[in-house]
């Protein structure tokens, strides 16, 4: 049993644990689109920072250009510009309108940021102990360290109300800037992020109603190796329900209108510049890696191999990959991350009727249906 | 208890997708358009005065500048205008590659379209993929006149010099290639059942109001009439060429869509034709080194990919510059259908109907 101190001190490294995770991963996500997205255009995406030859950028510039003639690895030119965004962001002018409101427009940013990073307190990353830590460490040597950070038997709820908490920053910052612009696109957003709510909600209530339980880690690790045959059919359309109202909430292609760039120049973070739009920047990355958590953890069978349940077939006799594995998670959310680029690159975006009518119209009634489909499957297993 | 009130907008002159600087003014009742007025000026150089100090060879310069995005159509309305008012005829092998380069630039004026249009919308892809075929088009073009986009390509009489060795292997070359590129386009975007929901039933005109208002070129088409001043009155070598004029009844922008994309197949195929048929000969008309009017007016109206683009010109005697230069743009025409096929609607049908009316300014303004 662990003392206060030790607990405090454990709490805190999978703090620092989880932002280093973060904050390493979310600027890569933003160097990935800017290539991915090159690349499914025809063209290289971002190859240089600076654009100069001399010094020391020249320096990086000059060995970038020289990566490219190695096939593979000549993808990762342009790997220092996630560094180099976020150097921009920091350093740029911070403006503010004159008649904006200060306060506000201070705060709705943080708003945003700040439940997008919480969230993870209640997601596990590996379903049991990573490791224990070496002796010699101060406090908590000799302990072993989870992979989740918290084991609240109410996770789920937890993170989807911190994830509705996110739509106030939306709102509160359209209406800050003062200009009618960023108000049409806060509307928008905010009146989507509600709706889409309700269907992924309901999408996420079929596996717990197949599990019975709204424990993070208890879930993902029943969902996976726990469920019935039949299984598969709610999972399989709960998880593109589930996907699909992931990209209604995190703002993403089609459903990116509130930010729609060509119509309403930038929506509601037009008047946001240096690191307050980098929050809303990165929030809105950061959402992303959320949704796609969720969706690994919930559907695509988590920490272990195979999606949808049908782990559960697989014979513990078959030694490795029977077994949980962090690398199963993070690669699962690494390709739902790429097919959030994926389809950003292709695809039209909805008009904003159009968008709540298939929201309203068909989500809801598609996620009601899944809800009944497995309550059948729990019931007749 | 809550008042309604109206918000008016502005969109653009500097906006991300009016192309060119369009500015409208937009009064909206949450997201419906109650009213909506184009103001336009914001790119006029008053071209049409500048013509009138400018000799009939020097003005071609300028007609690359109205709609940069066809300068090739541009520079054969003029010369033809010019031709017709000085009574020159051209020799047949000049007419055949002028035609063939005014098709090429319907190809890439209506490639620009579909990219910036679908970029509009939201497919960003497209815009790239589109872009590659016209950048292989713009290098014919270079390849020709030495400019990829103001080309100045004709010569009063003909053209200024004959085709360069290569520029038929290139010409074939891009031709062979270009057919499987709209089917790569179409695959992103015609069957896409977001595509249709943002452009089935949006911003329609009748044939009726087409015709009231003046607006010609792919939206007339579109509407069920299938004018074309290529079938109606032929002109350079159309009379010799054989294509069809795609129509679609429904007139909205999948409409639109739909007949530029079989547009581009038609231009594809009369290119072909031009490349097949070439004949020998000479490619420029003898004249006298200066120009010389008579009193005379003409006006010649052409194809663009844009609609019906019409050049008056009036000459007086003995003068070596028009006396009156007036150019009936089709984009200038075309934009004034914009408040009536998008008042009552959503904000984002404002901007696929500016899109698929395919406005440029540099037409709308001179």
């Amino acid at each position: 049993m662990m003392t206060l101190t030790q607990t405090i001190v454990m709490a805190l490294i999978q703090i620092i644990a989880i932002l280093a995770f973060i904050f390493m991963l979310v600027p890569m996500l933003t160097f990935a689109e800017r290539k991915v997205i090159g690349y499914v255009q025809v063209r290289l995406g971002a190859t240089r920072i600076a654009g100069g030859r001399t010094g020391l950028t020249g320096a990086v510039n000059k060995f970038m250009w020289w990566m490219g003639h190695f096939p593979v690895i000549s993808f990762f030119r342009g790997l220092p510009t996630f560094m180099a965004d976020g150097i921009k962001l920091v350093t740029k002018e911070d403006i503010m309108p004159a008649k904006a409101d200060k306060f506000v427009f201070w705060l709705a940013p943080i708003i945003c940021m700040v439940p997008a990073f919480a969230v993870f307190a209640a997601v596990a990353f590996y379903p049991g102990v990573l490791g224990t830590l070496p002796a010699w460490v101060p406090i908590v040597g000799g302990l072993p360290v989870n992979g989740f950070m918290t084991d609240i038997n109410v996770g789920l709820l937890y993170i989807l109300g911190l994830a509705s908490v996110g739509v106030y920053g939306i709102v509160l910052g359209a209406w800050a800037s003062n200009s009618k612009y960023p108000l049409l696109g806060g509307l928008r957003s905010a009146a989507q992020v509600v709706s889409y709510e309700v269907p992924l909600t309901l999408s996420l209530l079929a596996p717990v109603i197949l599990t019975g339980s709204l424990n993070f880690r208890q879930m993902s690790v029943d969902l996976a190796t726990k469920m019935p045959p039949l299984a598969i059919l709610p999972l399989f359309i709960g998880f593109f329900a589930y996907i699909t109202c992931g990209f209604a909430e995190t703002n993403r292609v089609p459903f990116d209108l509130a930010e729609a760039e060509s119509e309403l120049v930038s929506g509601f973070h037009t008047e946001y510049t240096g690191m307050k739009f980098g929050w809303f920047f990165l929030s809105e990355y950061t959402n992303m890696i959320v949704v796609s958590a969720l969706a690994t953890a919930f559907f695509l069978g988590g920490h272990y191999l195979l999606p949808f349940g049908l782990q559960s077939f697989v014979p513990a006799s078959w030694g490795w990959i029977a077994q949980p594995h962090l690398i199963f998670f993070i690669g699962k959310i690494g390709f739902l991350l790429f097919v959030f680029l994926w389809v950003r690159a292709t695809l039209p975006r909805y008009r904003y009727d159009q968008l709540m009518s298939v929201g309203w119209k068909y989500f809801i009634p598609l996620t009601l249906v899944n809800l009944f489909i497995a309550g059948a499957v729990r019931f007749m297993a | 208890m809550f008042k309604n009130e109206e918000m008016e907008i502005n969109l653009g002159p500097q906006h991300p997708s009016t192309h060119g600087v369009l500015r409208v003014k937009l009064r909206l009742d949450g997201e419906t358009v109650k009213h909506c007025y184009p103001v336009i000026g914001y790119l006029h150089r008053g071209v049409e005065k500048i013509c009138e100090d400018k000799t009939f060879f020097q003005g071609q310069v300028w007609t690359d500048r109205m709609d940069y995005v066809a300068a090739v159509s541009n520079n054969l309305g003029w010369a033809e205008a010019v031709e017709k008012l000085l009574g020159i005829s051209v020799p047949r092998r000049a007419k055949y590659v002028r035609t063939l380069l005014t098709e090429l630039n319907r190809i890439s004026s209506h490639l620009l379209w579909l990219g910036t249009h679908a970029m509009d919308i939201g497919a960003m892809t497209v815009f790239l993929y589109a872009f590659r075929e016209r950048e292989e088009i713009l290098d014919i073009f270079e390849a020709f006149c030495g400019a990829r986009l103001t080309t100045t390509a004709f010569r009063i009489g003909g053209l200024r010099d004959d085709i360069p060795p290569g520029f038929e292997a290139k010409v074939r070359a891009f031709l062979d290639r270009f057919l499987p590129c709209i089917d790569e386009y179409e695959e992103l975007l015609t069957e896409n059942r977001i595509w249709k929901k943002r452009t089935i039933g949006v911003a329609p005109i009748s044939a009726e109001d087409c015709i009231a208002m003046g607006v010609t070129g792919p939206v007339l088409r579109a509407a069920g009439v299938p004018y074309d001043i290529r079938k109606a009155a032929p002109y350079a070598a159309y009379d010799e060429m054989q294509f069809d004029i795609p129509t679609r009844m429904e007139a909205d922008t999948f409409a639109r869509y739909q007949v530029r994309l079989e547009e581009m197949k038609q231009s594809h195929r009369i290119a072909v034709q031009c490349m097949d048929g070439l004949p020998e000969g000479t490619v420029m008309a003898k004249l006298p080194k200066i120009l010389k009017s008579e009193v005379n007016e003409v006006y010649h109206a052409i194809e663009a990919p844009k609609g019906e683009l019409g050049y008056y010109l009036v000459g007086e005697k003995g003068g070596v510059n028009p006396y009156r230069f007036h150019v009936r743009g089709p984009s200038f025409v075309n934009l004034q259908a914009l408040p009536m096929m998008t008042e009552g609607k959503l904000l984002a049908d404002v901007i696929a109907a500016i899109g698929t009316l395919d406005v440029v300014l540099g037409e709308v303004d001179r």
